[in-house]
């Protein structure tokens, strides 16, 4: 609370110290602050003067600035694929990309957020740690005319565009592959961190394909549990507890990502199923096409990351020029989990199984060596 | 101090034969048995049964203890180092970040660095790979206590900062991926299908065990002899022997109750060319090598703590540092040991953890160095330091885990164990101080 | 006693704190078997003093010399190889380690193989204690449960344990009831005529009458002088820690101001 206070009288005074200097300052300055204080309803109008002087003007201060918030490094993809795929459309754009890391602190987010803005930032892209938690943070960016993009994950609250892949499809098309394996039979479920949406509507697609097997006793779930963290270590754990519970009678495994997906082929590995029993995943980790190359995984779905942040990009600088949220390309309306109607950006993603493996390597997501290491030759087409 | 009411007897009632609880009480005294370890055994055996019922009669299947004893293993072997830790008024909080760094570097070195120089699956490629693990480990362990001890910043600041820094630099060297996998050989570390002794070889490994305390009680008894000290009751003596043995052997018996997993056995038995006979092939499969790697650490770390210097000096350092420097004690040095000791077995808990999951992620070992310092703690180490053993932090470690894959096999969420976890945790140390507090008096 | 070579002569000691003299150019000396009390009011710079030669504290300037040699003394162990040994007025004891471990502390027995040897360290606890306190039985009790009097025989043990010649007593009956202190005076009186060397330092105007040789009488970091205790009254010598004046310039006015 104290924190924000400060924020606000620091970004107080920074408004005092401009209109000071506006004596002999550039008009595009102006513009900005007209925009601040006109409110949601003339964002439209008042980044038109923005543009406006951007055209005229050849100064540094009108130069677009995209703020990227990323709720923590420390998973394979973001900084991988993600953060060039946003940079390279921010560059196509002339935008100067910013960032900052909240290290899986929601806490952390909402001040790197205010930071952002501090910054100079003129549109938000924000990877959420926690959906609900950065709604603070989000409302005081949409009321200063800063609008945000939530990047991957939902954010609640219908002034932002959520431009994601379709996470509900993703747990569908995982149960799809599962479900043509394993049309009867014992699944065990490992969904992903309790905290966030993602895993819930994972589950949601899940529940599309198999729930009326469910229903009709064909499929018996055996064992079913969130993961703090999606902690491939206590996925591994949780696997083996459910396998001594079920005394390995256990038939497809519904695992929500590649990392949790690594732990249950490590714990089936340990009684001799790995390869028997289908697992899925998400994200297409080269370790996880490595498993599908080896027949360990039957499913990694290919969320290309580049594809989001190229699309997150391209929409944040659209935003920042002034385009009305629905107006921006290709979005749809989709209800939230929240009962929001969000302007939606969602994204197709392909699943990856052995027989078409060939897609990621063609797209140079992965090296022939990287995917067919260890892999029997002749046995998987893409490896030859 | 007045003392103005009596001092619990200290007069030996060993003789006595009166059934009441004080002879009970001093009897347990003659034998010299630490009542706290017994307490400590006592709700371990209360968590099972508990968890047992519970279960619906998975919990103390052999299959499960199996997995317990390899689930608890990283964390045992972490918690033996962080006595010392504690011990000595310190704490190590990069434990569980110095995981993930050390794992992840052991984790590349197998699968992108040596196997360019000595192709994959080379046969020394997991000892190299464990040595470097090992001196990793105890780097980071010399730098931490090098400015704890000789720059003075309480190790508190220390490690919480190395708890950033070692994620962070986990995280920088794979920027973030998953390595995998890892090498065969080095797999067996983590127990898996094949990293276990055996039948044959557990049963091996129990009777040395048996033999060993045998030794060691004759040992004692000789040396009392020797120097006319008063000897330990003989029924104590042999209570010790008979109850110690049995416990290794109904150890090594659980373990080699359970059989290999069937797809394993036929695989087995192709390899071999057995023919699969009717029943089934029942392949005991003994004591899983993290096991035995953890119980060697804690024999290991139980004779550094109890019969070498340094871990006297460990001791007296927690007791009074003043008065250890005053002997003589070349403090900062033995504390630097400490944070080394921990760095090296950080080192092996980090093998034997990437070896199990068959990969390293940048978050490996996240909350790691909560779960140690709770193990530690709920054996009876006292955050005040100078008091806390080794045998007890593995106790606490398995009561621990315990608690953790109980809760799952009882379908119980997530939530909900982490409110167990941390509910026991202080009641299980109030517990302990209020006993403390009750025998000073 | 000049004609002997002195066994200790600390010659013109300083010890400054952040500019404050605590201890100002003194020189003091001891013979064996000799008790020299060192006496002086709170702050007058004794403990500093002896703790430059128990290595506790390093002196800004002066000499130390051992049987005629110039020796340097810069940490606990060097004071401990020229076989002196103190007894510090905080007891510094392990609490949570127990008599053997405590007289051994830094010096522990070992067997071939560098491991602790209990029994053995137990087995000389005993024989030491038999002589000096043959009711004491706790050996495996940690130093945290031990009454003071117990404490400062474990501190006494291990001086003679390892032969000292030169034994520190920094208030050694400070934290004692009246039956221990005379333990302890009775403890001072063998280990002197046994040739140690003892520096004595204490509050108490009677013990020191009752146990000194010789008296050395600080203020305010500086000594005031030396004294034979046979050659000088209680008064004279409180006149010299009160008022710092030597037994012959003080005046008789000055001597019935002190009981005033």
């Amino acid at each position: 609370m104290l924190n924000r206070r400060f924020l606000a009288l620091l970004a107080a005074l920074a408004l005092v110290l401009v209109a000071c200097g506006d004596g002999g300052g550039s008009d595009t300055t102006t513009g900005g602050a007209d925009t601040t204080t006109g409110g949601a309803d003339t964002t439209t109008g008042g980044a038109d003067t923005t543009t406006g002087g951007a055209d005229t003007t050849t100064g540094g201060d009108d130069e677009l600035i995209v703020g990227v918030s990323w709720n923590n490094y420390n998973e394979e993809r973001w900084a991988r694929w993600d953060e060039p795929a946003i940079q390279a459309a921010l560059d196509a754009a002339g935008a100067t990309y910013i960032n900052s890391d909240a290290g899986s602190s929601a806490e952390q987010q909402l001040a790197d957020v205010e930071n952002l803005i501090s910054q100079g930032a003129d549109a938000l892209i924000i990877l959420a740690q926690d959906g609900t938690a950065i709604l603070p943070a989000v409302q005081s960016a949409l009321e200063q005319g800063i609008p945000v993009v939530a990047y991957d994950r939902l954010i609640e609250d219908p002034g932002a565009l959520y431009v994601t892949f379709d996470n509900v499809r993703v747990g569908a098309m995982q149960a799809e592959v599962i479900f043509d394996l394993v049309p009867t039979g014992n699944y065990v479920i490992i969904k992903g961190n309790q905290a966030d949406a993602n895993a819930d509507f994972l589950r949601e697609g899940y529940e599309q394909v198999i729930g009326e097997a469910v229903a009709a006793g064909d499929i018996t779930i055996v064992g079913e549990t969130y993961t703090d963290n999606w902690d491939p270590a206590l996925a591994q754990t949780h696997m083996e507890q459910f396998l001594t519970q079920a005394s390995n009678d256990v038939q497809a495994v519904l695992s929500e990502n590649d990392g949790m997906a690594s732990g249950v082929v490590a714990a089936l590995d340990a009684q001799g199923l790995a390869g028997e029993v289908p697992v899925s995943g998400q994200d297409a980790d080269l370790a996880a096409l490595n498993r599908v190359a080896l027949g360990t995984q039957a499913v990694s779905v290919w969320k290309d990351a580049r594809e989001l942040g190229t699309a997150a990009g391209e929409a944040a600088v659209a935003l920042a020029q002034g385009t009305a949220l629905a107006d921006v390309e290709g979005t749809i309306q989709f209800d939230s989990p929240g009962g929001n109607s969000m302007t939606s950006i969602l994204l197709d993603p392909v699943p990856i199984t052995q027989e078409n493996l060939n897609l990621v390597v063609e797209a140079e997501w992965i090296s022939p060596d990287e995917l067919c290491q260890g892999v029997e030759a002749g046995s998987v087409e893409a490896c030859g | 101090m007045s003392v103005t009411e009596l001092p619990p007897s200290e007069t030996d009632e060993a003789d006595g034969v009166a059934p009441s609880r004080r002879s009970l009480q001093s009897a347990v005294r003659s034998s010299e048995i630490d009542t706290r370890t017994l307490g400590m055994v006592a709700l371990l055996i209360v968590i099972w049964i508990g968890f047992h019922f519970l279960s619906g009669g998975t919990f103390l299947s052999a299959r499960n203890l199996w997995f317990l004893s390899v689930q608890f293993a990283p964390v045992a072997i972490m918690a033996t180092g962080m006595v010392l830790v504690i011990v000595s008024r310190n704490i190590d909080l990069s434990v569980g970040s110095m995981l993930g760094f050390v794992g992840m570097a052991m984790a590349i070195l197998q699968a992108e660095i040596l196997p360019d120089f000595l192709g994959f699956g080379h046969p020394a490629l997991w000892l190299i790979v464990l040595g470097a693990g090992l001196i990793l480990g105890a780097l980071v362990g010399l730098l931490q206590g090098a400015i704890v001890a000789y720059v003075g910043v309480p190790s508190f600041i220390v490690t919480l900062g190395g708890l950033l820094v070692w994620r962070g630099v986990a995280w920088s060297l794979a920027s973030g991926r998953t390595v995998a996998p890892m090498d065969s050989t080095f797999q067996l570390l983590g127990g898996g299908s094949r990293g276990s002794l055996g039948e044959v070889a557990s049963w091996v490994v129990g009777g040395l065990a048996c033999l060993g305390i045998l030794a060691l009680l004759s040992y004692d008894r000789r040396q009392r002899k020797r120097y006319g000290f008063r000897l330990r009751p003989r029924w104590a003596v042999v209570t010790i022997a008979v109850v110690g043995s049995a416990a290794v052997l109904a150890a090594v018996w659980v373990m080699n109750s359970y059989y290999l997993p069937e797809n394993l056995a036929r695989q087995f038995a192709e390899e071999q060319g057995i023919p699969w006979p009717e029943g089934g092939l029942l392949i005991p499969v003994g004591i899983s090598y993290p096991v035995l790697i953890a119980i060697g650490v804690m024999l290991v770390m139980t004779f550094i703590a109890n019969q070498r210097r340094f871990g006297r000096y460990v001791y007296s350092i927690g007791g009074n540092p003043e008065a250890a420097n005053l002997s003589g004690i070349n403090t900062r040095w033995t504390i630097v040991k400490t944070f080394m000791v921990m760095g090296i077995l950080v080192g092996v808990a980090g093998a034997v953890t990437i070896a199990r999951l068959n990969a390293a992620t940048s978050g490996l070992g996240t909350l790691a160095e909560l779960y140690v310092i709770a193990a530690a703690v709920i054996g009876g180490t006292s955050l005040a330091g100078g008091l806390g053993t080794v045998a007890g932090a593995v106790l606490g470690a398995l009561v621990m885990q315990s608690l953790q894959s109980g809760m799952v096999l009882m379908g119980v969420d997530a939530p909900l164990q982490d409110i167990v976890v941390g509910l026991v945790l202080v009641i299980a140390v109030a517990v302990d101080v209020y006993y403390r507090r009750r025998a000073e008096r | 006693m000049t004609d002997r070579t002195p066994l200790v002569e600390m010659r013109n000691i300083s010890v400054s704190f952040g500019g404050v003299h605590a201890v100002d150019d003194v020189t003091i000396d001891l013979f064996p078997g000799e008790v020299m009390a060192l006496v002086g009011g709170n702050g007058a710079g004794k403990s500093t003093l002896v703790k430059t030669l128990s290595g506790a504290q390093r002196a800004d300037a002066g000499e130390i010399w051992i049987d005629g040699a110039h020796v340097m003394i810069e940490n606990p162990r060097d004071a401990k190889r020229h076989g002196i040994e103190t007894i510090y007025q905080t007891l510094a004891l392990a609490e949570n380690i127990d008599t053997p471990g405590n007289m051994f502390l830094g010096r522990e027995l070992t067997t071939r193989l560098g491991n602790l040897d209990d029994s053995a360290m137990e087995d000389a606890a005993r024989k030491v204690m038999q002589r000096l306190n043959p009711k004491f039985q706790n050996f495996k009790t940690p130093a945290a449960h031990l009454s003071g009097g117990q404490r400062q025989g474990i501190a006494i043990a291990r001086a003679v344990h390892f032969n000292a010649r030169i034994l520190i007593m920094d208030e050694p009956t400070a934290a004692l009831g009246p039956a221990e202190t005379e333990q302890v005076a009775h403890l001072v009186r063998q280990l002197k005529q046994e040739g140690i060397g003892i520096i004595l330092i204490s509050h108490d105007i009677h013990d020191v009458f009752d146990l000194a040789d010789r008296i050395s009488v600080m203020l305010q970091g500086e000594l005031v002088g030396t004294v034979n205790k046979d050659d000088v009254t209680m008064d004279e010598v409180l006149a010299m820690i009160i008022i710092g004046k030597l037994p012959e310039e003080v005046t008789q006015a000055e001597l019935s101001d002190l009981h005033g």
